[in-house]
């Protein structure tokens, strides 16, 4: 069985979570540290997870962005294997410059914690697979840094390629064109505010994010 | 030129030493004290290292320690064993005066030592909860005071990836001048994990100092933490607040645990209130073993830190730790990985005193018991509680409309949603939270067994208002009440007893009969208390607060299926009350209504705990949809705050204003399915009242105008405009 | 009309955890330096100038701005020539 990469940095604090969501998949995680480069032969998909890398200093993700294991991401991503960041894991991708746009500070300038209503604009054919354009689904955001935001030509761009993956049914954060996740123009690599890993059992309250992967 | 007298007035007031203590210290040295062992005194003698004047009473909770507790000697917490392999740790800790002078700060370094208090043990922390005491929104500051408070939880346990699941909010004119921020963490040890202790032991063992460099932070913290505000304190007093780091501190929690979890430690401890200089005499004088420790070697912010900055800096996300000499090296390499430091700086002696140097020279040798062990232990003066404020009968409610007030009540700041607050807290980060601060009581699932923890905080100020003992008897059986209508069994407890001066004997009397209720509740309840913290001196020029003694409940329930939801669920089911009644008090209604606070009745405790069993196993039935305690406001407030999701209800029985606002001790609501089953499987001897029946969309009490349950939660939902406007 | 540059910094007693973080990633950069302090820049563009203005400038950086307890400030006026 080939690996799913988990990368964690120091601070990261949803790499448990996802670790144990992907075991819950029957796929076989591996915990990649941020100094250590990886071959991208040895894993299936890459993803990174969600928390506070580098303590959310500077900017979220810009620190993370910089660690040299993201030259490993880089090109993994550049072969066009499937990457997906969650939370911070997709502040990181966008400030590495893999995703577009960038996630800045909630509009009420508070961290927010709650349930979310999603809706799929563009389906994913690797992440959230079986839901469907128009499709509905629920699941947790917690986050200070959470608006999605790109200047209006790229956001046009990004709204005509079809980058669109997820939109806020009530936006939470003031995220542009209500955008609560965004895919690249190879589409093999996505991001995502609301973690799918916090709703995969019912006890959870909510299961919209199982069979996620 | 100052007399020898002069300096000696000096020395005490700068370290908030008395003269007596004074005269003690010279005589277990039998010598005057040299100028380094001033601030070591100052230290470890301070109320909050010493419990110098709570200590004595504190001894009591030790009768209540039974089986399930592991290490419960010497800890910083007792580990609670709860089958199976899983145990768990937890305690509650106060940080009312940093907060108050920076409420940021003081709530974040608040909430940073509390965790440091868990994973010291080797535990991984999985939740934090918080108690909250404010005063009124026009006094002073008390807007920003609770903004920062709020964002200082809020940005230290996002950032340290540690759910804050629940917690408490009290408003109360007491509190106006002294607020109180009480911090909780709640930590797992999974089968095979290893306890981690704090006795030094080992002779030739190293000494380690682990973590963030030592800064000027809070330099003389302990001794301000134990004293109460004058009016040459605030804005002359700009002490150096201590910053909290939380990223710092997840380094600090991942690479700990993974030193201890590699059976590398042979003890560890954090630093925390007087930082190096409490941990290193505890360490020594837990393990009656001396210790060695080069200051000159410890990792510094800055050169210009002097030995007594060193020993009484309060720079946060440190510990220190003893290990084998064979053993550091792999140890270093872990916390380099993290990005820590990792640095020896001393040796574990036999001969049992404690050396300080720098650079090569002596600075002192102590014995540390003479600091730890032989810190003064005060019986301050205290009466035995009469109860002043019981009556023969309450004063009856009426001609009131009671829907007009619950609606004002469910408005205020008292009654209202705590929403923006708690969403401002990552509450599902560790993928356990089953039931989140949006509950009475949170509910987490436990990874291993899959049976779920509760944690629910305890006290209610308007009850010690009436009532000293009562209060604190209510500060435990509440919060197990709460867990027993939903199936679940009270465990164990913390404590932080939050008091005005203990010199002053009527506090002191509150302290002894809030310590003596909280033993006896628990060893009915047969919930040890496993640990606490006392915070003497809330008050300011002379005003205090009202005796606040928290508690932090953990509780276990078999099985997450079918929890009784907090509110009504579907339409057409009955409600029904028991109640269990030996006191009646005038309560939060009587509070607000500036009516003299009084109870009548006598509290049966045998009976309280026996009444909380019944309801747990009633509770656990399948016909059981929804639950509630009826607390504070009274069971009109109860049934409209089970109202606030679409599905209300209409009372059918004819019940007096009296009825619905006074508050009993105890009563609660079950809303069955099926009637006649539910009264089938109540005990004879329990009273069982029929209320009414749950309906959408309405709530609508005995004789008054109904009022739509969209109403009801909007006014709910603003009652925080003020402080957060809600977005 | 003027305009005012207010910089925050944290006090030199008090723990600039940004700081510490970023000189850790230089660090790992090889891009090592000797001390990395993070703060704020808040531009003020008052009605008022000179003496008045900079007066404004340093009470609403004092009473609103920055709080003293863990952070210092200073106040420029800038010309017109100085715009980020």
């Amino acid at each position: 069985m080939k690996k799913v990469g988990v990368i964690r940095f120091p601070g990261t604090n949803c790499d448990r979570d996802v670790f144990d969501w992907v075991s819950g998949h029957n796929q076989k995680p591996e915990f990649l540290w941020h100094l250590d480069q990886f071959h991208s032969t040895d894993y299936e998909m890459i993803v990174l997870p969600g928390g506070f890398s580098y303590g959310d200093y500077l900017r979220s993700g810009a620190l993370a962005a910089r660690s040299p294991v993201m030259k490993s991401v880089r090109e993994f991503a550049e072969l066009g294997r499937p990457v997906l960041g969650i939370c911070n894991g997709f502040q990181i991708l966008c400030e590495a410059e893999l995703l577009p746009g960038a996630l800045v500070k909630n509009e009420h300038q508070k961290f927010i914690d709650e349930w979310a209503g999603l809706q799929i604009e563009n389906p994913h054919s690797h992440f959230g697979a079986r839901y469907e354009s128009g499709n509905r689904l629920r699941l947790p955001i917690a986050h200070g840094d959470g608006r999605f935001y790109a200047p209006a030509k790229e956001l046009k761009k990004i709204e005509d390629q079809g980058l669109v993956w997820l939109r806020y049914q009530n936006n939470p954060n003031g995220s542009l064109n209500n955008i609560a996740g965004v895919m690249n123009q190879q589409k093999n690599v996505v991001g995502l505010m609301p973690h799918p890993e916090r709703a995969s059992h019912f006890w959870m309250g909510g299961i919209d994010g199982k069979d996620f992967l | 030129m100052m007399s020898k007298e002069e300096i000696l007035n000096k020395n005490l007031k700068h370290y908030r030493l008395s003269q007596i203590e004074y005269h003690k210290i010279c005589e277990l040295l039998k010598r005057e004290p040299r100028p380094i062992e001033w601030p070591l005194f100052s230290a470890l003698w301070s109320e909050h290292c010493s419990y110098k004047s709570s200590r004595l009473h504190l001894k009591k909770f030790g009768q209540t320690l039974d089986e399930t507790v592991l290490n419960a000697v010497g800890e910083n917490a007792g580990v609670v064993d709860l089958g199976r392999g899983e145990r768990i740790v937890f305690k509650m800790e106060s940080h009312n005066h940093p907060s108050f002078i920076e409420p940021f700060q003081g709530a974040a370094t608040g909430v940073g030592g509390i965790l440091r208090d868990i994973f010291t043990m080797g535990a991984r922390p999985i939740a934090l909860a918080n108690y909250l005491c404010f005063g009124e929104l026009q006094s002073n500051r008390m807007k920003e005071l609770i903004q920062g408070v709020v964002s200082g939880i809020s940005s230290y346990g996002n950032c340290v990836g540690v759910p804050t699941v629940t917690g408490q909010t009290e408003f109360s004119s007491s509190y106006n001048q002294n607020i109180l921020v009480n911090a909780m963490a709640v930590g797992l040890l999974r089968e095979g994990e290893p306890v981690a202790l704090s006795q030094a032991q080992g002779v030739g063992n190293d000494v380690v100092y682990i973590g963030a460099k030592t800064g000027k932070d809070g330099v003389h913290g302990a001794a301000m933490a134990s004293a109460s505000f004058d009016e040459s304190s605030g804005q002359k007093n700009k002490p150096n607040v201590q910053i909290g780091d939380p990223y710092f501190e997840k380094l600090l929690i991942e690479s700990c645990l993974e030193v201890i979890q590699k059976n590398l430690v042979v003890a560890i401890q954090d630093m925390g209130a007087a930082g190096l200089t409490s941990s290193s005499f505890e360490m020594s004088s837990k393990g009656q073993l001396g210790l060695d420790l080069h200051l000159d070697l410890v990792p510094v912010r800055d050169s210009s830190l002097t030995p007594e900055d060193i020993l009484l800096s309060e720079s946060q996300e440190r510990m220190l730790l003893i290990c084998e000499p064979a053993k550091f090296l792999e140890i270093e390499n872990i916390f380099s990985k993290w990005g820590l430091d990792a640095v020896r700086i001393g040796k574990v002696r036999k001969e049992k005193t404690l050396r300080l140097f720098w650079h090569q020279e002596i600075l002192t040798e102590l014995d540390p018991d003479l600091l730890v062990e032989n810190a003064p232990l005060y019986d301050r003066p205290f009466e035995k509680w009469t109860s002043p404020r019981k009556v023969k009968e309450l004063s009856l409610v009426q001609n009131i409309q009671i829907t007009e007030w619950v609606k004002n009540y469910l408005g205020s700041l008292v009654g209202g949603s705590r929403k923006p607050i708690y969403r401002q807290y990552d509450q599902r980060v560790g993928l356990r939270t089953c039931r989140d601060a949006g509950f009475d009581v949170a509910v987490l699932r436990l990874p291993d067994s899959g049976r779920g923890l509760m944690i629910a905080t305890g006290c209610r100020p308007s009850i010690m208002k009436i009532d000293a003992r009562l209060g604190a008897l209510d500060a435990v059986f509440y919060p197990a009440l709460q867990m027993a209508v939903k199936g679940g069994k009270a465990m164990a407890i913390t404590d932080c007893l939050n008091f005005a001066s203990p010199e002053k004997i009527e506090i002191m009397s509150e302290f002894v009969a809030s310590v003596e209720a909280i033993t006896q509740a628990s060893l009915a309840l047969k919930a040890p208390v496993i640990s606490g913290n006392v915070s003497f001196y809330n008050e300011t020029q002379g005003q205090g607060i009202t005796s606040t003694p928290a508690t932090g409940v953990v509780g276990l329930c078999e099985s997450l299926e079918n929890l009784p939801m907090d509110t009504f669920q579907n339409a057409d089911e009955s409600i029904f009350s028991l109640r269990f009644q030996t006191v009646t008090t005038s309560g939060k209604w009587g509070e607000l209504r500036q009516e003299n606070p009084q109870y009548m009745g006598e509290f049966k405790i045998d009976e309280a705990a026996a009444f909380i069993d019944e309801v747990r196993k009633l509770a656990k039935t399948k016909n059981v949809t929804s639950s509630q305690t009826v607390g504070q406001g009274g069971l009109a407030v109860a049934l409209a705050k089970m109202s606030l999701q679409g599905m209300g209800c209409v009372i059918e029985e004819k019940l007096s204003p009296d009825r619905l606002v006074r508050e009993y001790f105890y009563e609660v609501l079950f809303v069955v399915k099926d009637a006649n089953e539910f009264l089938k499987a109540v005990p004879e001897k329990m009273k069982v009242h029929y209320l009414g029946s749950t309906c959408p969309g309405v709530f609508k009490l005995p004789g008054e105008e109904e009022i739509s349950t969209k109403e009801l939660n909007q006014i709910y939902q603003n009652a925080f405009q003020e402080v957060f406007h809600v977005p | 009309m003027a305009r005012y540059a207010i910089q925050i910094l944290p006090r030199e007693v008090i723990l600039d955890t940004q700081g510490r973080a970023v000189e850790q990633t230089l660090k790992l950069q090889n891009l090592t330096v000797q001390s990395c302090l993070v703060g704020k820049y808040i531009e003020l563009d008052l009605g008022e100038s000179g003496a008045e203005g900079f007066q404004k400038a340093k009470s609403i950086a004092e009473k609103v701005l920055c709080n003293p307890l863990i952070e210092r400030f200073t106040v420029q006026t800038l010309n017109d020539e100085v715009k980020l």
